[in-house]
């Protein structure tokens, strides 16, 4: 009952913040997001990647995988950034 | 090259790295992006060493950044370097001379800091298999205090991993770079437990921090 309450009163533009839940599972979503897609944590994976590898503890293919895995991590957090995904617009005008 | 997001269609001036100007233009060889031909250009006293390449957005990528890399250390080898950030591309020598214009003072600042100086990067790091050890304050000061004596500037950089103990960068005479390096063998001696990384003589990419034409960080610097 409450999930739909909630949710007919979010056409309507009306959130309670924290006993809503669209709200707090936006704010779990967006946290999980910066977390995952954090520009500064990738690249100082990217830098530690390199070290390790400079260093002789990672093969190069080892090195080479984690890298492009981390460079498709770096495109797609600045890519979030940009978005800026915790603005999100119904169609009915509530933000 | 990498994605291009702009009309690619479009060739500009790509700069490596300013330099003193030469007695007269001189050429790098064919080792710029695509081949081509790395040379200088005039402005003033100062030369920007540069190709033609295309103007769009350079996306951080191994290959790219390393020829970027592999340019500024060959024109190092005889002269003393400003280096200028990876993707800065001008549409027309115009607008480069604009930016070059701008920066001429700071530029000017910068040469007489970096004159016949390298920078060498020192990384101190715990071994794999002891993540937990408590002598890391001890130990960082010690290579510090150490380093700082043997060089004209140091700066601290990032511990971008949770078993660095320091990473610092040292701006060094060329002359008296042996020094430094004795000085780095004892601290590795004394250390001989920790993982260390010297690594240099590269261009003094810490100690020269030009933004021209750009609020972004990052941009022609």
């Amino acid at each position: 009952m409450f999930i739909i309450d909630d949710l007919l009163l979010d056409q309507f533009g009306i959130r309670i913040p924290g006993l809503n839940l669209i709200w707090t599972l936006e704010q779990i979503r967006d946290f999980a997001l910066r977390e995952m897609y954090d520009p500064e944590k990738v690249k100082s994976n990217i830098k530690e990647n390199r070290m390790l590898f400079e260093l002789g503890e990672m093969t190069t293919d080892e090195y080479e995988k984690t890298n492009a895995k981390l460079l498709q991590e770096l495109k797609l957090a600045k890519r979030e950034a940009e978005m800026n995904l915790s603005i999100r617009t119904d169609i009915l005008g509530a933000r | 090259m990498s994605e291009d997001t702009g009309n690619n269609k479009e060739r500009g001036i790509y700069v490596y790295c300013m330099i003193k100007a030469p007695a007269q233009k001189k050429s790098f060889g064919n080792m710029g992006f695509g081949g081509e031909d790395v040379y200088t250009l005039e402005y003033r006293d100062f030369a920007p060493v540069v190709s033609t390449a295309a103007v769009k957005n350079y996306e951080v990528n191994d290959d790219e950044v390393e020829l970027h890399r592999k340019v500024v250390e060959h024109v190092m080898k005889e002269h003393d370097v400003i280096p200028v950030a990876y993707g800065m591309a001008f549409k027309n020598k115009k607008l480069l001379l604009f930016a070059m214009s701008a920066g001429y003072k700071a530029m000017r600042k910068a040469m007489s800091e970096v004159t016949n100086k390298v920078e060498l990067g020192v990384k101190v790091l715990l071994p794999k298999e002891d993540a937990s050890w408590d002598g890391k304050e001890k130990c960082k000061s010690d290579f510090m205090e150490a380093l700082k004596n043997k060089s004209a500037q140091s700066k601290e950089l990032k511990l971008f991993s949770d078993r660095l103990v320091m990473n610092a960068a040292f701006l060094v005479d060329r002359d008296k770079i042996e020094d430094f390096s004795d000085e780095m063998g004892k601290l590795e001696n004394k250390y001989a437990n920790l993982k260390i990384q010297y690594s240099g003589p590269w261009p003094p990419y810490n100690f020269v921090d030009i933004q021209i034409l750009s609020k972004r960080k990052g941009g022609f610097r």
